[in-house]
């Protein structure tokens, strides 16, 4: 097949029908033989899955957020680009990450909530998808992958470790595809397996060290080092995991590779590719947390329209300082977003798994950490929350002048996958009103 | 107020004036009273309690029939100790129940006596506490401290440890998860990667000198002109708007520039000069020439009166957006109004820079005006001029070379084998070099059989082909996730002394032993009062006593979320991004917890003393006489100052607040739990805070009257209200006010902040600290509540071993440790409760050493 998305006058429909064509030849066969993964990972219900994306220069304020609150609100321009989900999803208002100021500087922390990005002593946190790729076991390939639409690898990431070291997001949908569904190279699996049993062998010496605690302990000690062995056991079985996980073959795919789009200008084709992979990475269960960064920031003057090119860059846009020309643009693109999330929750809804449709199996968040990238205003964030057996089709107002913690929303996120979390970053709880019934 | 939070309220503890003022241990048991005579207490349980704490009733949700009269197990000995508790500070039964004085001291005698027995004996079995994982700080300090790694940087791979007890070194929440071992393997392995090096020669070091205008990334910054010029002869100089290639070089050679800053670091702001990135992780030297300014209108520079403090900031070069760690790095320098050259240290990772970070400047930031495009406005200059520091050049050298090659820390590994060189016979030298890691890695001498174990891992891998070094490692990154590295045990035994030489140093330096120590220990002569005295003592003054001070501050006084709310913009502007007020508050709470100890203050300097530690901005802060220089001094304060003691410490009243109000419940709360060791009971359920009125219209004492109002209220608040209440004339970062602020009621005060941005908040009603102890004396402010507190010396003392013993132990004060606490109050009584005398008393204590004690 040929790659209609690097052609600059493809039009539009016809990428589409190409990205659903690829879904659906190659996914179905893949949800049906996936289940179960292994025998004793079996889940009777289908798997939830998440997708999280941030564009880090947000949207039109204005035009996003609804002017009536609760479940009977009036859709905001924006809104009504998914006016056909309205029930399935959630529109939220008054939530931010508290301390979370400094401008641009916010988008490395809009998944950890660390305070304070650009004072002294910052250090980032873990974000929302590497603690659940902690917390969960390992039942897919990939315990999560990080995307980016025009992403600044070395500076900016949605993914971050512990201790504050950035995971590298790919761009690049080609490297993606290739990850998912081409068979490894055998001396790159060779030296992977080498480096589990190395750890293998680490794990059986700490176990060896059971014998010797035979002189006669309190219980309470005991049951210490009953929690300490036991550790040691649950991390080696996770190896054995991440071991068969790279002795299985990859699904493979009867289909062609995409083509990379390595133009910057093709903004929202690349965009409209990255979560065409995202949803392909869920349909064959290659993982099911997905990280996507939208760097508008490090967009730069962009196709609007076929012919058409943005007056400026991204971000120079997104200054506008209530210059018409400038926020009528910034409204296209803006609405142009939209519609590619409504096609992506068009295609999560066409296919179903157990007996339930995709979407009903997928969390997807979409929003920014700025509030107002006019102003640099890190405080209420648009954040737009569909899928996921949530009890949708309300917009949660909270308040404007103190917000409550969008990780609040991140722990009912959580507690969703089955991941037993009192907290996550700077919650405060959770958000009840998302709970079914 | 649901039923369910009533009952709560009233049959909560009621901490009575009685308690701060009496508390003493009343009762001590006896320790003849056989385990049969516990049954006698049935009786007066049938008579004085069971009305309320019946099946029927069960009030606080106790029934004492369903409790069985059984010590043994834990969680019912816990329930007796609390009854116990309450009988003997008169809170139960309620006073209108009138409980003859010898019954109660009878069920007192039994109740105490049975569960000291129970008790001791349990601590005789099975001692005190269970074993302790490390946490993450002291992992890292173990690992910084075996493997000589000053720098090493790895506790923020590990996760952030359960606190228990309020501090990270409980041992009952210091649990092991799959999560947990997985982070010590990983952070094992980094830490010995860091250790080693694989070149026969240290990596080249590069000299680099700026000048010019390079001494800056750019020829402006935020903040118009007036934040940042470059200058010649005092005089701001104008480049041309689009220089040529030939002028930007010259001007980037010429020395006769000054870089002339006037902000500090708070976003958006990027200052470290151009060309350079650490090409290495390392430390790197910076020399540079510089002066105190004062820019006088039209960008004109004159000498200035006072020095300016400052520090570099190591980041990424990117630009105004940080992204990655943001550290302060290289100490406070104090920049002199005469010309000088500076040196310092800088620790940098691969691909950071380092900026220029003025401390206490104005922090311009951007304004939109209706939405429209960002406005700077630099504040408004103080009369004499505004302060900043002019750079003249600078100069980087490194990444610096460790004194020998290979460093220590590869040495520590491999000893006198040289860099990527094959033994002759790799398996026996494979296993001295094991047996000898493992010697200097665990804390006591390791038996053959674990030895062996470790070995048998680094043999196996050499078998199989794997280059020796590879091999070896994998068993030191074993042995630094074994039990052995990763549990601290009781001395249970008389004749250990490895437990006591790693209680004594993880308690004052937060880490392994060190030499001395450890050969003390092996000689079996820790039990000995003068060395374990002459030990603590030399920890204590030793400089890695600084790691104890951090890390207790930073759990017992909460100084660890000091950074936790940003003071509110609207009602305090001049608090606006002052990082450098925070960080001295920061620091003065560490050295008056230091000096505390090393010095030997009385106990009562946890509430009242007639001196601060201050520094140029604390000197503001304080509204004593102004000072120079970050470094800080000990202030006598001027008669009158409300300040001096803990507790009215700026860095204490900062953590008690929100960044917008200050609450004299929580307030009131956490004073009476940190500092008096009398902790309120939790809040009820389902109550709403009480949220102080920021518009300025009604007060917090309004809003707090339904608290002496409601009496089940009233039986708890009544006991910690007002000790937030006199609390009340300190701001949320500390500072004084007579009057409120709020934003509609009151006298408009308007100005420009330290960011530039106009603020306008209004003075409301005047600050009434006056008060009633419940059951005590009246108090009019804060001088008379800190005498009220400062009369209890032996309170305080208790609470500052109760703060030691978990800390140094894992498990909190238990019930048979009681009479030997109040042994060591008796002991230290003669001095006034000395904080110094406490902590060595404690250490020679039981408690400390386990049941053999000391010698």
């Amino acid at each position: 097949m040929k790659a209609p998305f690097v052609a600059s006058n493809a039009p539009i429909h016809s990428r589409r029908t190409f990205l659903r064509g690829v879904g659906v030849t190659m996914a179905l066969p893949f949800l049906e033989c996936m289940t179960p993964v292994f025998s004793r990972a079996a889940a009777p219900d289908a798997p939830q899955r998440m997708l999280l994306i941030s564009n880090n220069l947000g949207v039109l304020p204005k035009l996003f957020f609804p002017t009536t609150s609760g479940r009977d609100y009036e859709l905001s321009p924006y809104l009504k680009e998914l006016a056909s989900f309205r029930d399935q999803f959630t529109v939220f208002s008054g939530l931010s990450h508290p301390g979370v100021t400094g401008g641009h500087s916010t988008e490395n922390c809009f998944l950890t909530a660390a305070r304070g990005p650009t004072k002294s002593g910052f250090r980032n946190q873990i974000s929302l998808d590497q603690f659940i790729a902690d917390k969960m076991s390992q039942a897919t390939r990939f315990p999560t992958l990080n995307l980016g639409v025009n992403i600044d690898k070395a500076n900016r990431s949605l993914s971050w470790t512990r201790d504050g070291v950035l995971l590298p997001a790919e761009d690049s949908a080609l490297v993606v595809f290739r990850k998912m569904f081409l068979q490894g190279n055998p001396g790159e699996i060779a030296r992977q397996l080498h480096r589990l049993e190395e750890r293998g062998s680490i794990l059986d010496a700490l176990l060896e060290q059971n014998k010797c605690f035979s002189r006669p302990l309190g219980h309470a000690d005991r049951d210490k080092l009953e929690q300490y062995f036991t550790s040691v056991r649950e991390v080696e079985e996770r190896l054995n995991t991440a071991r068969e996980w790279e002795m299985r073959a990859k699904p493979s795919s009867t289909d062609p590779e995409p083509l990379d789009i390595k133009d910057k200008k093709l903004f929202f084709q690349k965009f409209e590719l990255l979560l065409a992979m995202a949803r392909l990475a869920f349909e064959s269960d290659s993982t099911r947390i997905v990280t996507l960064m939208v760097d508008a920031f490090a967009t730069p003057v962009f196709q609007l329209h076929e012919e058409h090119n943005t007056t400026d860059g991204y971000h120079n846009l997104s200054h506008h300082g209530q210059a018409t020309e400038k926020v009528k643009q910034l409204e296209d693109v803006d609405l142009q977003q939209m519609g590619l999330l409504r096609n992506l929750l068009t295609s999560l809804t066409e296919r179903t798994e157990g007996g339930s449709s995709l979407l009903n199996n997928t969390m997807v968040l979409y929003g920014s950490n700025m509030g107002d990238a006019n102003t640099h205003d890190n405080s209420n964030l648009p954040i737009l929350l569909a899928g996921g057996r949530f009890k949708h089709g309300s917009h949660l107002a909270f308040k404007r002048d103190s917000n409550t913690p969008l990780c609040n929303l991140f722990v009912s996120m959580l507690h969703k996958l089955g991941v037993e979390a009192e907290s996550f970053g700077s919650s405060t709880g959770s958000l009840s009103q998302l709970e079914n019934g | 107020m649901t039923i369910r939070a009533q009952n709560f309220c009233r049959t909560a503890v009621i901490l009575s004036a009685a308690i701060i003022f009496h508390l003493s241990a009343r009762v001590h048991a006896s320790e003849h009273v056989s385990i049969e005579s516990f049954g006698s207490l049935s009786p007066l349980l049938e008579n004085h309690c069971a009305e309320c704490h019946d099946a029927d009733t069960s009030k606080g949700g106790l029934d004492l029939a369903k409790l069985p009269l059984q010590l043994e197990d834990r969680a019912s000995r816990e329930r007796w100790i609390r009854i116990h508790d309450r009988i003997a500070k008169g809170e139960m039964p309620p006073k209108k129940h009138k409980l003859p004085e010898q019954e109660r001291l009878k069920m007192l005698q039994l109740l105490g006596s049975n569960i000291l027995h129970v008790d001791s004996n349990e601590v005789a079995v099975l001692g005190r506490g269970p074993l302790r994982r490390l946490n993450r700080d002291e992992y890292q300090n173990n690992l910084r401290d075996l493997l000589q790694l000053p720098n090493l940087d790895i506790r923020d791979m590990l996760p952030e440890d359960r606190e228990g007890h309020h501090f990270n070194k409980s041992a009952e929440t210091l649990d092991m998860s799959r999560v947990q071992l997985t982070a010590y393997l990983d952070t094992a392995e980094t830490a010995l990667k860091a250790a080693i090096v694989d070149t026969p020669a240290p990596p080249a070091s590069r000299h680099l000198r700026i000048v010019g205008t390079d001494l800056f990334p750019s020829l402006t910054t935020f903040g118009n002109r007036e934040a940042m010029f470059f200058a010649r002869n005092n005089e701001g100089v104008v480049f041309p708007p689009k220089p040529t290639p030939e002028e930007a070089a010259n001007t980037s050679k010429d020395e006769s520039l000054e870089l002339a800053l006037f902000r500090s670091p708070s976003w958006p702001y990027y200052g470290y000069p151009k060309g350079f990135v650490a090409p290495k992780d390392g430390e790197y030297k910076i020399r540079f020439s510089a002066r105190a300014v004062r820019q006088l209108p039209k960008y004109v520079l004159a000498p200035a009166s006072e020095p300016q403090p400052m520090t570099f900031r190591a980041r990424r070069p990117s630009g105004p957006d940080v992204s990655g760690d943001v550290r302060a790095t290289g100490g406070l320098i104090d920049i002199q109004p005469e010309q000088a050259v500076y040196e310092t240290t800088v620790i940098l990772r691969k691909g950071e820079t380092f900026e220029y970070s003025l401390l206490g400047l104005p922090v311009p930031l951007a304004f939109n005006i209706k939405g429209g495009g960002p406005t700077y406005r630099y504040p408004p200059f103080p009369p004499e001029g505004q302060p900043g520091a002019a750079f003249q050049w600078l100069e980087i050298n490194g990444p610096l070379a460790p004194p020998s090659w290979p460093p220590v820390s590869h040495k520590v590994l491999f000893d006198e084998l040289s860099v990527g060189q094959q033994p002759a016979d790799p398996k026996r030298e494979a296993s001295r070099l094991m047996r000898r890691f493992a010697t200097l890695a665990v804390r006591e001498p390791i038996a053959n059989e674990q030895l062996e174990i470790f070995n048998r891992l680094v043999l196996l891998r050499i078998e199989k082909g794997e280059p020796f070094q590879n091999a070896l490692l994998a068993g030191y990154q074993a042995l630094l996730c074994s039990g052995h590295f990763l549990y601290l045990r009781e001395p249970t035994q008389p004749d250990d002394h490895f437990a006591i030489a790693t209680r004594l140093s993880h308690f004052l330096t937060n880490t392994r032993p060190d030499e001395h120590l450890s050969r003390l220990a092996g000689e079996k002569l820790l039990r000995q009062k003068y060395n374990l005295n002459t030990e603590a003592t030399r920890l204590i003054e030793g400089h890695n006593f600084e790691r104890f001070v951090r890390n207790f501050t930073a759990y017992w006084l909460n100084l660890r979320h000091i950074r936790r709310d940003d003071p509110d913009i609207r009602l305090y502007p001049e608090y606006r991004f002052d990082d450098y007020l925070v960080e001295s508050m920061e620091m003065e709470t560490r050295a008056f917890v230091s000096s505390m100890i090393r010095e030997n203050w009385e106990s009562k300097v946890l509430v009242d003393a007639d001196f601060v530690f201050a520094n140029d901005r604390l000197s503001k802060h304080y509204q004593v006489p102004p000072l120079n220089g970050s470094t800080l001094r000990k202030v006598v304060l001027p008669k009158g100052s409300p300040y001096g003691g803990l507790l009215t410490q700026a860095s204490i009243l900062k953590v008690t607040a929100n960044g917008t109000t200050t609450s004299p419940v929580v307030r009131g709360a956490w004073v009476m739990e940190r500092l008096m060791g009398l902790p309120p009971p939790p809040p009820p359920p389902s109550v709403p805070a009480v949220e102080p009125d920021i518009r300025g219209a009604k007060t917090i004492r309004e809003l707090l009257a339904f608290h002496t109002k409601n009496q089940s209220c009233a039986a708890c608040h009544a006991t910690f209200d007002p000790i937030g209440v006199a609390l009340e004339n300190f701001d949320i970062l500390g500072g004084w006010r007579a009057r409120y602020r709020g934003l509609e009621e009151g006298e408009t005060i308007k100005g420009i902040d330290r960011a530039g941005h106009e603020y306008a908040y209004t003075l409301s009603s005047s600050v009434d600290a006056s008060g009633k102890i419940s059951d005590g004396p009246d108090f009019q402010n804060i001088h008379d509540l800190k005498a009220i507190l400062a009369a209890n010396p032996r309170q305080l003392g208790r609470n500052l071993l109760h703060q030691f013993v978990i800390y140094a132990t894992g498990t909190p004060v238990r019930f048979s440790d009681r009479p030997e606490i109040e042994a060591i109050l008796d002991v230290c009584a003669g001095r006034g409760f000395r904080v110094r005398d406490l902590l060595m008393a404690f250490i020679e204590s039981k408690i400390f050493l386990g049941p053999a004690g000391a010698q």
